[in-house]
């Protein structure tokens, strides 16, 4: 899909040296933090207060043993699993209708529900959550992953669907014109046609989906009450108790819940780049 | 399966739209009779939110402990316990979306909020009932069950801050702890810090342990509002005697520099770091530190807060069982309340969260002998009304959550300002609450 | 289902009144369920949360119309005046870094580099992390004593002294702004990165044949290009960062002295004595200024789009 071509030089091209530097200064930029995290997931607790130190010394798994034998952490992923997998399947089939319609059909109204879609996208969850706490609870959703899952979608809705209309427009009519003509009819247009050919624009909008979800953590807080239903940023916050800060297991558990979504980005990352073109350059 | 969940979910949605546009109280008793099938159950039932402490074993007692009861009862019992970091925002939007458990533990702020509200049941009959059973209440434990107008809550574990020193460090520099004053403690952190372990682990920050310099200033003579509860009366001689202390002792570089941004684990890190020479701490610190650094425990002594110029102010927070009104079924849920009082469980419980007696019948456990329990008995023997000699009201209440103190000594030692343009805009900043309350 | 082609790409030289309306209807039944949605659970809770600003409403208590009281404390308190102050400047200057750092090393990754591929993705990792674990992570990093960046300053000889970077009036803000734009930067770069994609070689080869330098290509033929995903990228990340509540309050919890105050902390405080109607007073009195910035930068799309 790259416009340029990627060709591994073979001979190292000694005019770009100063390229690799910066490259270098930003790898530490990025990487520290992460390292920290990581050295601190290592350490003893007596070694993360009284001897703070830029190596971990006296390497140990207790955090990790602990975060998964006593806090029951497993659990909390699946959790975390099932609700970004579903918002992020829900969000994307919902968010492709209304891009389609919205990119595809003449209708009135129609420039006005492109803009409140955006203006959805604004509003501060702050604002939302006691109005969305009564909603929820009149729908008995409360402290449900289901209940969780349709408040994420207020978030992932008007952001997917804003991506998802920027790629369609990208796609050139045509081809579903074709589609129509040979009978296949407007939804046989949208799933053999324009979803096939918007496939790296829907990976993106599905890993942005699935992270946000992934990653939430207020309105987790204000929905979720069950120790068993609880998802991964919330079982983390749990570890600060009171006034104490597990640190070991808190940093054991950002190192575990980063992972599923850093090999997500890693295998997409190609996808990344190319369905991010569409959606945002058009947007 | 994702077609099922598809389905599922548009339903749901689509009722949602319906139930907030229309407020319909009719889709919401469909959906109820839905979302709970008819299966017929004699069972009571009942939902408990607990809070959780810095103790998995007092945790896990409690947790089993109900549930066992509820199988002695014939009750389906659903224990939760609730991160006290965030029981303000969970109980304002369960109170707000009716999903109130039948029980939970709170502190005294949230309960003169909705004893206000009259979202918590009147608890009297119960309140004097296990007052009588367990050789009566201790007064300040009682002065503090009354604070909010009514008597909403049983207590269960008073507790409140305790000084902690480092006894290895102050003897070394000569100095025998406990401080009897908070002079002393500027005095002694002067005479014995020597960085990176500073003298003053106290919070200078937005946090609730900021607002225990509400305390001292009170120690200093400093009143928050007359005694109607209405005007605020900060800008005197003795709030300014007050803040020469303050300010002064962070000049002198006494306070461990991350103070006036700390959060509420700032001290105990700071203490468990050995970082800090005073800090006060309702005892979490000591079970953290006894699991991860028993040789920084054994070197620690307990005591109450030290006194100021003028008196010595040790407030306690009454931890109480609360009923609120929205319970199908108060009367199972004060059985459970009345159970949990029992001296077994109690003794079992206070082995491992660290609370004073709440009922004189507990003064008598093991525990109390050992150094920290014996700080807590001994507070709440000794200890002050919370807010007191300041009216514990609403304004009070807000007062405390916008951390006007703390600003205020900010304000000096971050921004720079002057003692008495501080304690104006404090004096101005509190009034404009308690204006709200009139 | 009609075997036609959509009105909007078809001569209207049939009677197609009965095509058009089925187009319209077939327009609004796709559209529905994300309009249920976002009809139900962002336009009501927000019309309501603007209600309740108007009200005295407390935890239990649904309270009665006040007008503008509650604006008019909030205007009142010491903390507003700086909220504002804080919360344009955290936006604004967290902007302007993210474009840099973004833009700057897009460029360069789309250069022609080994290891490009690697990296790309490793650029994600801090996007990728939850935020409540980023920013954990950068407060113990900013830890006076013990913390990742004072060891560095001190291993390496440079400075001693326990430095109170969160404390200080003068570090904190920036601090937050560090890690913030830390956190944000890689959206922009891989936005950036797949925008640059869509630039036509021959353009740049044209413009060096042309005789334009390295900046003057970048000029005339990269920022053209790039102008619109720009637009879109500071829109986005401005809601993110205006509305953004985990930075600040892991880190300061608006602190020291109000230093890093800024709306969604503010009414997280407010909160907190349940005070509903002055707590929905704070984030309503925010809404304005995202408007503004939405309508702005929706405009100039159009207008490049035209």
């Amino acid at each position: 899909m790259s416009a340029l071509p990627t060709t591994p030089g073979r001979k190292f091209d000694w005019r770009n040296l100063w390229l690799y530097l910066i490259l270098a200064v930003v790898f530490l930029i990025i990487a520290f933090p992460i390292y920290w995290m990581l050295t601190i997931s290592l350490k003893i607790p007596r070694d993360i207060y009284r001897t703070p130190s830029l190596w971990p010394t006296n390497v140990t798994g207790d955090n990790y043993r602990e975060l998964i034998d006593e806090k029951g952490f497993l659990t909390n992923i699946k959790n975390s699993l099932i609700v970004a997998g579903t918002v992020t399947i829900v969000s994307v089939i919902i968010s492709s209708f209304a891009a389609y319609s919205i990119v595809r059909f003449k209708y009135r109204f129609k420039g006005l529900l492109g803009r409140l879609i955006l203006f959805a996208y604004l509003t501060p969850v702050s604002l939302l959550f006691i109005p969305l706490s009564i909603i929820v609870a009149r729908l008995h959703l409360g402290n449900s992953l289901l209940g969780l899952v349709v408040v994420y979608l207020t978030f992932s809705i008007p952001l997917s669907t804003w991506l998802l209309s920027g790629y369609f427009r990208g796609v050139p009519a045509d081809l579903e014109e074709q589609a129509l003509v040979d009978g296949s009819g407007r939804l046989g247009a949208l799933f053999r046609i324009l979803l096939p050919l918007s496939a790296p624009g829907l990976v993106a909008v599905a890993i942005f989906t699935f992270t946000g979800a992934w990653n939430e953590l207020l309105l987790a807080l204000i929905f979720i009450t069950s120790e068993d239903k609880r998802t991964v940023p919330l079982a983390l916050n749990y570890l600060i108790t009171g006034d104490v800060f597990l640190w070991g297991p808190i940093m054991a558990g950002a190192v575990l819940s980063s992972l599923p979504v850093i090999i997500l980005y890693f295998m997409a990352q190609r996808f990344m780049v190319t369905g991010m073109t569409a959606g945002s350059v058009k947007g | 399966m994702t077609h099922i969940s598809r389905r599922r979910f548009l339903g749901t949605t689509t009722a949602a739209a319906g139930a907030a546009a229309l407020g319909s109280t009719r889709l919401t008793e469909m959906l109820s009779a839905k979302a709970a099938p008819a299966v017929l159950q004699e069972k009571a039932k009942l939902t408990y939110w607990g809070g959780l402490i810095f103790s998995d074993d007092a945790n896990n007692l409690l947790t089993d402990t109900i549930n066992q009861w509820g199988e002695d009862n014939n009750v389906d019992t659903e224990v939760v316990m609730i991160n006290q970091n965030e029981t303000n925002q969970k109980v304002s939007a369960a109170v707000e979306s009716g999903t109130m458990p039948d029980a939970l533990d709170m502190g005294l702020d949230l309960q003169l909020l909705l004893t206000n509200t009259g979202q918590l049941m009147e608890l009297d009959d119960l309140y004097t009932k296990i007052g009588d059973a367990h050789g009566g209440w201790y007064a300040s434990v009682d002065a503090a069950a009354k604070l909010a107008g009514a008597t909403t809550g049983i207590p269960f574990g008073p507790s409140g801050n305790l000084l902690f020193s480092r006894q290895d460090v102050l003897e070394a520099a000569g100095l025998t702890p406990p401080p009897a004053t908070w002079q002393d403690v500027r005095d002694w952190s002067k005479q014995a810090q020597k960085p990176p372990l500073f003298g003053m682990g106290l919070a200078l920050s937005n946090v609730g342990d900021g607002n225990l310099q509400m305390s001292v200033l009170q120690s200093y003579g400093g009143r928050i509002a007359d005694d109607a509860g209405t005007t605020v009366t900060l800008d005197t001689p003795e709030t300014r005697t007050y803040m020469e202390w303050v300010t002064g002792a962070f000049a002198d570089g006494l306070f461990p520099p991350g103070a006036t941004t700390w959060d509420g684990a700032g001290d105990n890190t700071a203490y468990l770091a050995g970082q800090a020479i005073f800090i006060a701490n309702t005892g979490s610190v000591h079970l953290a530190a006894a699991e991860d650094d028993p040789e920084l425990d054994a070197n620690t002594n307990f005591a109450a807060l030290p006194a100021g110029p003028v008196m010595q102010v040790s407030p306690i927070n009454p931890n109480v069982r609360a009923i609120p009104t929205s319970t199908e079924d108060p009367d199972t849920a004060k059985a459970l309340i009345e159970f949990l009082a029992n001296k077994d469980f109690m003794e079992q419980y206070l082995n491992v969260a660290i609370y004073g007696p709440a009922l004189n019948e507990y003064a008598s456990f093991a525990i109390f002998q050992e150094p920290v329990h014996a700080g807590l008995l001994n507070l709440v023997e000794h200890g002050t009304a919370p807010g007191a000699p300041d009216v514990y009201n609403t304004a009070y209440a807000d007062f405390s959550a916008n951390f006007i103190v703390p600003k205020m000594v900010q304000r000096v030692v971050v921004d720079g300002l002057s003692v008495d343009d501080a304690i104006k805009e404090a004096q101005e900043q509190g009034q404009l609450i308690y204006d709200k309350y009139k | 289902m009609a075997a036609s082609p959509p009105a909007d790409r078809v001569v209207h030289d049939r009677p197609f009144l009965t095509f058009a309306r089925r187009n319209a209807i077939w327009g609004y039944l796709l559209v529905i369920p994300a309009m249920i949605l976002l009809i139900g659970l962002v336009a009501y809770p927000f019309f309501y949360a603007i209600y309740i600003s108007f009200t005295s409403r407390i935890v239990g208590d649904a309270g009665h119309w006040i007008g503008l009281d509650n604006f008019r404390y909030l205007s009142k308190t010491a903390s507003f005046e700086k909220t504002i102050r804080n919360t344009i400047t955290l936006v604004v200057v967290s902007d302007v870094l993210k474009l840099f750092f973004g833009l700057g090393l897009a460029l360069i990754l789309n250069e022609q580099l080994r290891a490009r591929g690697m990296f790309r993705a490793f650029v994600l990792l801090p996007w990728a992390m939850p935020g409540f674990v980023a920013f954990l992570v950068w407060r113990l990093l900013f830890t006076p004593i013990g913390g990742g960046i004072n060891l560095i300053l001190s291993e390496t000889g440079i400075d001693n002294s326990y430095i109170d970077w969160l404390g200080q009036k003068s570090t904190a803000m920036p601090a937050v702004i560090i890690a913030t734009v830390w956190r944000g930067f890689p959206f922009w770069c891989i936005s950036f990165l797949a925008a640059l994609q869509t630039v036509p070689p021959e353009l740049y080869e044209a413009a060096k044949i042309d005789g334009a330098n390295a900046v003057q290509r970048f000029r005339s033929v990269t920022l053209p290009h790039l102008r619109q995903v720009i637009l879109i990228v500071v829109l986005l990340s401005s809601i993110w960062t205006a509305n953004s509540f985990e930075n600040i309050w892991l880190m300061t919890q608006g602190g020291p002295s109000d230093a890093t105050m800024v709306f969604p902390v503010l009414a997280y405080f407010g909160m907190q004595t349940q005070r509903l109607g002055e707590a929905a007073a704070v984030s309503v009195a925010m809404v304005p200024a995202l408007l503004i910035l939405v309508f702005l930068v929706t405009t100039l799309i159009e207008r490049e789009d035209d």
